[in-house]
């Protein structure tokens, strides 16, 4: 009981922070608030704006200004766009769902592989291949991911022709769709591979000298049971908490892929949004992305109890 | 994490190439042949005498490569140290003092730890357009959790030590005892933070250049780089323009991660087998 109520408060509590941010922001950035909550770089003359003023109710006291955007939020209005001229929640609705597909299969993909390669790279650590590989991870994990994209898409874009360099399909079919996602989706699962592995990989070196493996040595099991079937468990679990911490991270890094690969997704709608000053979508984006995150969080903490019994123990 | 010693072959690499980074934001006039604010013919080709030719309003890419040198080692290192000082205050006072002061402050670093910080700092970047030390305070102020959690957990060791104890009997004060008798002993678990947090700001600051939040004059790498995507030097393949800046972030970072990883694996007693 005490350990989900403790994580649950948690959550709420990252929640509602967001949500104040996102609602002082406007309000306490210089400038006239009403301009920061429409957006820059758009000409309203002033008797409208007064009329923004009171529709927004910026003219009520704040305690109302904040239970109305609460209310708002509650009830999935996230503001509107007055540069594209819609609802801000509609906007990202029709957006978001590529850029999750993008950044599901990518992380999917990535936990996969790195925790896999990982475990090899820890429990041959010290051999050629396991040296080069955790090397080539860390370079990856280095590189700024637009600047990745941008090397990947120069050489087998433009140099090979072998992938087309912009948007989501020619034709609406799955083939089309894959040929078109394959080279952003695989920069951004070399990314998250490459954070997995390094952590896996010490994780593993920390494990290998436990008595639980020491003693399937001496049971006589060979080698690789012995890490796929006991060591990879328990060395996952860090990882597992990484992944979900990380995701906020790894869906910044799809935003950035977006603008390289021309990809009409949640990316491409937050660098337009940054190029217009549309500063109410904007803000809508960043609270998709921060619930996007918590909700990772929920679900790497349900998979994490499922590995764990310890976790599921202290519950009970 | 990842365990190195603090020799052979990466060690030196990442000293070497730091050192080189490091003499570039030194001496940049005496390393660059001209000025970074001079214009020649623009889209210069590299081998016009300009050794890595000029972008789209004449400048040489060379120059500009060395200057970039210093403002962006200027953010990273610096808002590492500020990420740093959060970080060994908030872990240090709810190691020492435990029961509510921990209890708050770690329930406060889980609940930011939550918090997507790129879209975040996205955000407030786009309302604050921010300069150089506006941006290194954005970058500094949202990344301390890794840090607090180290030092927290190191302090609660610490504190419970001989030394500490006497200290306590001595009569000295609660701050005191705290920053000459645990920092000292806490100081080799933060150094490797340190540096990773450097890493990360680098990052960070070439994330918002690329979209053209910040200061578009300030002339990091990251700048560099943002113009070489928006004003076509990647779509002509002009990879004189584009490359350059970005192996520098990434050399520039693999080395500083080098060096704090090595150092993290001297503290755990763990050596690369």
């Amino acid at each position: 009981m005490g350990y989900v109520l403790k994580k649950a408060i948690r959550y709420i509590a990252s929640f509602f922070a967001i949500i104040c941010l996102n609602f002082a922001l406007p309000r306490a950035m210089p400038g006239d608030p009403v301009m920061n909550l429409i957006g820059e770089d758009i000409y309203v003359p002033a008797s409208k704006l007064e009329e923004i003023r009171s529709e927004i109710g910026l003219d009520l006291p704040i305690s109302e200004q904040f239970t109305d955007y609460l209310w708002g939020i509650l009830h999935g209005d996230l503001g509107y766009s007055y540069h594209l001229h819609g609802e801000v929640s509609s906007l990202i609705l029709s957006r978001l769902s590529w850029t999750l597909l993008f950044v599901g299969v990518s992380v999917i993909l990535g936990a996969v592989i790195g925790i896999l390669a990982g475990a090899l790279a820890g429990w041959r650590a010290g051999t050629l291949k396991s040296r080069f590989i955790t090397c080539a991870s860390m370079a990856v994990a280095c590189t700024p991911p637009y600047f990745l994209a941008m090397l990947f898409l120069t050489v087998f874009a433009f140099k090979l022709g072998l992938f087309p360099f912009k948007g989501f399909y020619d034709e609406p079919t799955i083939w089309s769709v894959i040929h078109h996602l394959f080279l952003p989706v695989l920069v951004l699962t070399l990314f998250s591979a490459s954070r997995n592995l390094l952590v896996m990989r010490g994780s593993v070196i920390q494990e290998k000298k436990s008595l639980y493996a020491l003693y399937a040595k001496a049971k006589g099991l060979y080698d690789q049971n012995i890490l796929f079937r006991h060591v990879l468990r328990n060395a996952s679990l860090p990882v597992i908490t990484l992944i979900a911490l990380d995701f906020g991270f790894i869906f910044s890094g799809a935003l950035f892929l977006e603008i390289v690969f021309s990809l009409n997704g949640m990316g491409t709608l937050i660098y337009d949004a940054i190029m217009g000053r549309d500063y109410p979508l904007l803000q809508g984006t960043f609270l998709v992305i921060a619930i996007a995150v918590i909700v990772a969080n929920i679900i790497a903490d349900i998979l994490y109890a499922v590995l764990d019994p310890r976790i599921r123990r202290k519950d009970a | 994490m990842i365990h190195f010693e603090r020799q052979g072959l990466l060690w030196y690499s990442g000293i070497f190439l730091l050192g080189i980074f490091i003499v570039m934001a030194i001496f940049p006039s005496q390393i660059a042949p001209y000025d970074p604010g001079e214009r020649f013919m623009p889209y210069e080709e590299p081998e016009s005498g300009h050794l890595l030719g000029t972008n789209d309003i004449g400048n040489d890419i060379f120059s500009e490569l060395v200057s970039g040198a210093r403002i962006s080692l200027i953010i990273g290192f610096a808002s590492a140290i500020l990420t740093t000082i959060i970080g060994l205050a908030i872990g240090l006072t709810a190691g020492y003092f435990r029961g509510l002061a921990d209890e708050v402050l770690m329930g406060l670093t889980d609940v930011v730890l939550i918090i997507p910080k790129i879209p975040l700092i996205i955000v407030l970047a786009a309302f604050l357009r921010p300069g150089l030390w506006l941006l290194v305070l954005v970058l500094g102020v949202f990344s301390w959790e890794s840090i607090a959690r180290v030092v927290r957990s190191k302090t609660l060791q610490v504190r419970e030590m001989g030394f500490v104890k006497s200290a306590e009997c001595m009569g000295f004060g609660s701050l005191h005892i705290m920053i000459s008798e645990i920092i000292p002993n806490i100081i080799y678990v933060v150094t490797p933070k340190f540096m990773l947090a450097t890493a990360a700001a680098m990052i960070s600051e070439a994330s918002l250049s690329f979209l053209g939040l910040g200061d578009p004059s300030m002339g990091s790498w990251g700048n560099m780089l943002s113009f070489a995507f928006s004003r076509g030097g990647f779509v002509r393949d002009m990879w004189w323009w584009y490359l350059p800046p970005g192996l520098c972030i990434t050399l520039c970072v693999i080395s500083i991660t080098v060096i704090g990883f090595a150092f993290e694996g001297e503290d755990e007693g763990v050596r690369i087998e």
